[in-house]
């Protein structure tokens, strides 16, 4: 193994180039601008397309459009662009285009909009949160089968500490099952033989080869979905087994949580972590289960309480959560304040678990 | 060199930090110790805050190193070494490193008697790299100075990061930047570490 000192932004976009992503469009917006930078770099050499768009919508339609005649394809923002891209990606839900999307969140705002969605329609989108460069790596190969495997689109919530900090990494491509062909792709493959394919939300085919139409075609995607609710959720529980108390994190912010259970540990406190590695599908189940017993159940997470929501909905006992996470901007808007900081989380941790 | 001891199962991992002002050279100098530190083998971590401005504003930078994949944040709660390059904006630094750290000072802009609590060692860099003809390579006149103090990294090392680093329009500092490296170890050679 041999490490390469990347920034996170260029970690992952290795890492979609090994996944064999070749198209990638977007519209620049800090912290997000690194990912597109190096993107247009890389792809042109791995034989893709990077394309600077001239909107987010505009960047979004087009990876959908690369998408449906076949290509493994991504797009990206913030949440603050990802806003803007939503008509695009309740389409890609709705007439089933995979597609990858980067949120290089300025901070943990935006875990209503991955994991309720912002369009139209039953739909949701799997969105897994990495805690660092190195389960970016992984992630971002997971997100491109997991999207062709359901054909549907998917999101990477990353942020500011995860574009721009520099590790080194080993980029190797994850050994994932083979996914049939995309025999639905608008390849130009069935030119000519009358039987030319579609990709329609609504569905409804052509005169001589009829679709299931929209009440077909959205309860079948529903029913997707919730076959998805069952399969996919993920999670990891550091020192849950014992804990008096346990705290709920994801993505960077469990691994500052993470860190401090582990000095916390070290000084005797029964402390554990819960991270949600997928914040859709929630891994309600799991989180049933390693609270069964804990005494308190704390969500730390950088802003007004929004994952405390499924929290309420599967702890073991919802009466023992309290929320120990808040609103915390840095001075220019685009990353995380003070509250992302190994001490203050530990006093936070600390106060709760040692009332009587 | 400080070591700090990660949780149980974990190697030793040392935390730098850097501080200064934009256009000190403070972000190439860490990314030329992490590329360094990365090509032998180690495992390293950059973690950068600068504001939006090119110059004058505030910059930051950390650089960990372990020998096993690294349990540090990349907002780091404590520093085992500090490279102060001014005195403006090094209160999140200071706030963060350990007693006994090494704190190596740039004494061409810090007033006397600075970070006294650490003992800083005092490199003249600013002076010393306008003398070489190179103003802007202060960051590697202290970063040649405390590599030559702590063996992290040979001069070599840090002269082939260096010149990789730069990008096409930069090439032409690369001769200078090595002579500033260089500078900072002889300096150091010859005060003899005086803190």
């Amino acid at each position: 193994m041999t490490l390469e000192l990347l920034q996170g932004s260029t970690a992952i976009t290795r890492a979609a180039i090994a996944a064999d992503c070749r198209f990638f469009a977007g519209y620049p917006m800090s912290p997000f601008t690194p990912l597109l930078e190096s993107m247009s770099r890389e792809m042109e050499e791995a034989g893709g397309v990077c394309i600077n768009a001239e909107s987010e919508i505009e960047g979004a339609n087009m990876a959908l459009g690369a998408s449906a005649a076949g290509f493994r394809s991504a797009t990206g923002s913030c949440g603050q662009g990802i806003a803007l891209m939503q008509e695009t990606i309740a389409e890609a839900a709705l007439n089933e285009t995979p597609l990858v999307v980067f949120n290089m969140a300025r901070n943990q705002q935006d875990y209503y909009q991955c994991t309720r969605g912002g369009g139209w329609g039953d739909y949701r989108t799997i969105t897994l949160a990495p805690k660092d460069v190195t389960e970016a790596v992984e992630h971002t190969q997971l997100l491109f089968h997991l999207a062709d495997k359901y054909r549907a689109p998917v999101i990477l919530y990353g942020d500011d500490l995860l574009a721009k900090t520099q590790v080194g990494v080993d980029v190797a491509p994850l050994d994932l099952p083979e996914l049939p062909a995309k025999d639905w792709a608008l390849d130009g493959s069935a030119s000519g033989t009358g039987r030319s394919r579609q990709v329609w939300t609504f569905a409804m085919g052509k005169k001589n080869d009829p679709g299931p139409g929209p009440d077909g075609q959205w309860r079948r995607v529903a029913a997707k979905f919730a076959d998805i609710e069952g399969i996919e959720a993920r999670h990891e529980t550091v020192h849950t087994d014992d804990a008096e108390t346990i705290v709920v994190a994801f993505g960077s912010a469990a691994k500052f949580v993470e860190y401090v259970v582990e000095d916390l540990r070290e000084q005797g406190h029964r402390v554990g972590l819960f991270r949600p590695i997928t914040l859709w599908p929630f891994p309600g189940k799991a989180l049933r289960e390693a609270t069964r017993g804990a005494r308190r159940v704390l969500v730390f997470e950088m802003n007004a309480g929004q994952m405390i929501d499924d929290v309420r909905q599967y702890a073991d006992d919802r009466d023992v959560i309290e929320f120990i996470g808040g609103v915390s901007i840095d001075e220019s808007g685009l990353a995380f304040g003070p509250l992302l900081d190994a001490p203050v989380i530990a006093e936070r941790i600390l106060t709760a678990h040692t009332r009587s | 060199v400080n070591d700090s001891s990660g949780a149980a199962g974990r190697g030793p991992e040392h935390a730098l930090m850097v501080s200064g002002i934009g256009g000190q050279g403070v972000q190439l100098m860490a990314k030329t110790l992490a590329q360094a530190l990365t090509r032998q083998g180690r495992y390293a971590m950059l973690g950068a805050e600068y504001g939006g401005e090119m110059r004058g504003g505030p910059t930051q930078a950390t650089v960990v190193v372990g020998d096993a994949p690294l349990r540090a944040l990349p907002i780091v709660p404590r520093a085992q070494a500090a490279i102060l390059m001014h005195d403006r904006f090094s209160e999140n630094t200071l706030a963060r490193l350990e007693p006994d750290a090494l704190c190596v000072a740039n004494s061409s802009v810090v007033p006397d008697g600075f970070a006294a609590d650490w003992s800083p060692v005092t490199v003249p860099a600013t002076e010393l790299a306008r003398e070489l003809g190179a103003p802007q390579a202060g960051g590697f006149v202290m970063l040649g100075a405390y590599c030559a103090l702590t063996g992290a990294a040979s001069h070599d090392e840090l002269s082939e990061a260096m010149t990789e680093l730069l990008p096409p329009y930069r090439r032409q500092h690369a001769k200078n930047n090595a002579r500033a490296l260089a500078r900072g170890a002889q300096y150091l050679a010859e005060s003899g570490g005086d803190r």
